[in-house]
């Protein structure tokens, strides 16, 4: 289903329509106008501004991170949003944790609140479940964040703990039962392939 | 009945809705009964309704009842 590609960066996953790349240098600006948009930094656990220093800082630490990895989610060859990976456990690599922390937001709002916004994650579970040593998934949404809980709860994720913010966990066979739909969907031929 | 009768009864269906909700302006995931459960399964009836294959593209930019309307034309179905 996905193709994955090294690049100097890091690995290109492509598959459901979405091509995941490295984060680049010249990815700041976009990513900070993106960041900071009322739509998806409402959603974010930490809500306040970035500025400018603080995604070169951001990213620039990333760069030697061992932990954490992060793409740009392009659609028809045009950027339109972010994901990212990151190690549960303090000291572990994104290679060796068995268990990661999944981020994503689609920046673009053409895409906002579209089905595309499955496909990148579709694309990276696939490329860590099958590459990397990962055995769940962990994540963190707030409890207000309906569409976040129902996003997670549509991969298969189950509530660990609820509260103000709330704890999911993922398994790789959960996943699989609960997109095998949708992934047959997004998988179809696209007619720019025909 | 009429291909936009047949159209509204599909987005009822599958969607769980009152035929007075389904407009050309109803929007993916604007409602709590259209999620991507059911797109799925909107996707699956208006494919048997019509007679038609969707493509990614269109089951990706398939994003409003209106949307819906100008993809199926494409596959010769007449609103």
């Amino acid at each position: 289903m996905i193709k994955v590609f090294d690049s100097a960066k890091g690995p290109v996953i492509k598959g459901y329509q979405i091509c995941l790349r490295p984060v680049v240098e010249s990815d700041l600006a976009t990513l900070q106008a993106w960041r900071n948009s009322d739509a998806v930094r409402q959603q974010m656990l930490s809500t306040e501004l970035v500025s400018s220093e603080q995604q070169q800082a951001w990213f620039n630490k990333i760069q030697r991170d061992d932990s954490q990895r992060h793409w740009v989610v392009e659609y028809k060859d045009q950027a339109i949003g972010a994901t990212n990976i990151k190690a549960r456990f303090h000291g572990e690599t994104v290679e060796h944790a068995t268990v990661l922390e999944p981020g994503l937001y689609i920046g673009h709002p053409d895409y906002q609140g579209n089905i595309i916004a499955f496909a990148p994650t579709l694309a990276l579970y696939d490329y860590c479940f099958s590459h990397l040593s990962v055995e769940t998934f962990f994540a963190v949404v707030k409890a207000e964040n309906r569409a976040a809980l129902k996003y997670n709860q549509q991969l298969g994720y189950e509530v660990i703990k609820n509260a103000e913010l709330i704890d999911l966990n993922l398994q790789k066979e959960e996943f699989e039962r609960h997109t095998a739909l949708l992934r047959r969907l997004l998988s179809r031929p696209s007619s720019k392939n025909r | 009945m009429d291909n936009n009768e047949k159209l509204k009864q599909v987005f009822c269906q599958a969607l769980g809705i009152e035929a007075d909700q389904v407009t050309d302006s109803l929007t993916y995931n604007t409602i709590e009964e259209w999620d991507s459960t059911a797109h799925m399964i909107l996707v699956a009836e208006l494919e048997d309704t019509f007679d038609v294959m969707l493509d990614t593209d269109d089951i990706i930019d398939m994003s409003t009842v209106g949307k819906a309307k100008e993809i199926l034309a494409k596959y010769e179905v007449q609103f």
